[in-house]
């Protein structure tokens, strides 16, 4: 079947059809919102909260992957207009793998441009190998939190403004809302609601992890779960925040990150530490 | 008794070395829902991997996995599954399960660098930078290695 060209199966109609234990289910479609609507019927709770433009297959892996930019990555990367490649649903479900990345990059360049690059598809490596060797690291603290908080302060579910996208932050709405839209979140983003949630109104990085991996189209749980990990300080030696010089640096030209609606993250790293975590001992 | 691929959610690609493993063997995926109500996917996720799905040369069935695989013993003769390697817990513990009367055979995915096995720390690895700083060697050379 060529990429885009979905066919209707034979008599594709009837819903209990899908519940038959042991028929093949079909492949081909008259149109996306029909694979949509099977999707829905065999996965019933799933939930109905939008499907995303970003196609599957590996035609859809190719193109990206012959549009990457390591060089143009390397400089802009923590930009969330930067040269990032988009490639990460497809690296999740080896739809594309590691290696076949990187060697595509080594015909694009020499070593040094290509280093930031490489490096970031060795945090995957990385990731992956923690996960085969720990497998259960991924759901409970590896280490304390480093914040002058227990374990028991932080709440295990998130706060229903947070699931639908009408916090106090402009910015983590904007990036709420990407997130439930298009299943993807650019790594700064990620990293600046991780925090949000975990610092700012402390939830577990758990309870976290779970939103992000119902919406990712990438989500793993050792890049998810470990990076979650790695921004609560359980995997970390110190707790990654940010403040509003930092978002409107790197997210400004993406998010709305005016003072007027971003106001909890106002003020110094120092100022912010006070805030965040009083019961912590000095950064 | 036969040979099946089982492609699950992360080998979906049709040059995975499981299909050179065995290439005439028919190619399984199960549309295994509690296994994603369990990875917490949604909607948007499901819809990702059946799009895939809908561009590789596999069979999709839709029921709990070790079910399903009993039930293709049973009906098709399967004996023998060749399968994608993988960390994923759940996964690993359903392989475990089959292995009570089918052989199940795991074939890895080529790697992003060779990394020598004696002084790879194998379950001391922490943090990024010790694994990198023996990574890097072979990370920028063509399939990770010289």
């Amino acid at each position: 079947m060529s990429h885009g060209e979905i066919i209707a199966p034979t008599g594709f109609h009837a819903r209990p059809r899908y519940l038959r234990h042991m028929e093949k289910q079909p492949t081909q479609f008259a149109d996306r919102a029909a694979l949509v609507a099977h999707v829905k019927a065999l996965s019933p709770l799933a939930g109905d909260d939008g499907v995303s433009d970003t196609r599957g297959g590996r035609a859809a892996a190719e193109r990206l992957l012959a549009a990457i930019d390591p060089t143009a990555y390397g400089h802009s990367r923590n930009y969330l207009d930067g040269a990032v490649t988009r490639l990460s649903p497809y690296i999740r479900h080896a739809i594309v793998n590691l290696n076949e990345v990187r060697n595509r990059a080594l015909e694009m360049g020499d070593g040094k441009a290509l280093e930031k690059f490489i490096q970031e598809l060795g945090w995957r490596d990385f990731w992956q190998r923690i996960y085969a060797q720990n497998p259960d690291w991924i759901w409970r603290d590896i280490e304390a939190y480093k914040t002058g908080f227990a374990p028991d302060d932080y709440a295990d579910t998130l706060p229903p403004d947070i699931a639908a996208g009408e916090t106090e932050s402009a910015a983590m709405n904007h990036f709420i809302a990407t997130l439930k839209t298009t299943g993807y979140l650019h790594n700064h983003a990620r990293m600046y609601l991780a925090a949000y949630i975990v610092h700012w109104r402390r939830v577990t990085w758990q309870a976290g992890a779970r939103f992000f991996l119902a919406h990712l189209l990438d989500g793993d749980p050792a890049s998810n779960n470990l990076s979650f990990q790695w921004v609560a300080s359980t995997f970390a030696n110190k707790p990654y925040f940010f403040n509003l010089e930092n978002l409107q640096k790197f997210a400004g030209m993406d998010a709305p990150c005016d003072y007027h609606t971003n106001k909890c993250f106002g003020g110094s790293y120092d100022d912010l530490a006070v805030k965040l975590f009083p019961h912590m001992e000095a950064l | 008794m036969s040979r099946f691929i089982w492609l699950h959610e992360d080998c979906l690609r049709a040059t995975h070395p499981v299909f050179a493993h065995a290439p005439q063997a028919r190619a399984v995926f199960i549309w295994d829902d509690a296994y994603m109500d369990a990875m917490h996917y949604g909607l948007k996720r499901r819809v990702f991997i059946y799009e895939t799905l809908c561009y590789l040369p596999v069979e999709i069935y839709a029921g709990d996995t070790i079910d399903t695989w009993r039930a293709l013993q049973n009906m098709a003769g399967a004996s023998d599954i060749i399968t994608g390697k993988t960390p994923n817990p759940a996964l690993k513990a359903i392989m475990q399960t089959l292995r009570e009367g089918l052989q199940i055979t795991t074939i890895a995915d080529a790697p992003f660098v060779h990394l020598d096995a004696a002084k790879d720390d194998a379950g001391q690895l922490r943090r990024f930078f010790k694994y990198w700083n023996k990574a890097k060697k072979n990370a920028f050379l063509y399939d990770g290695r010289p």
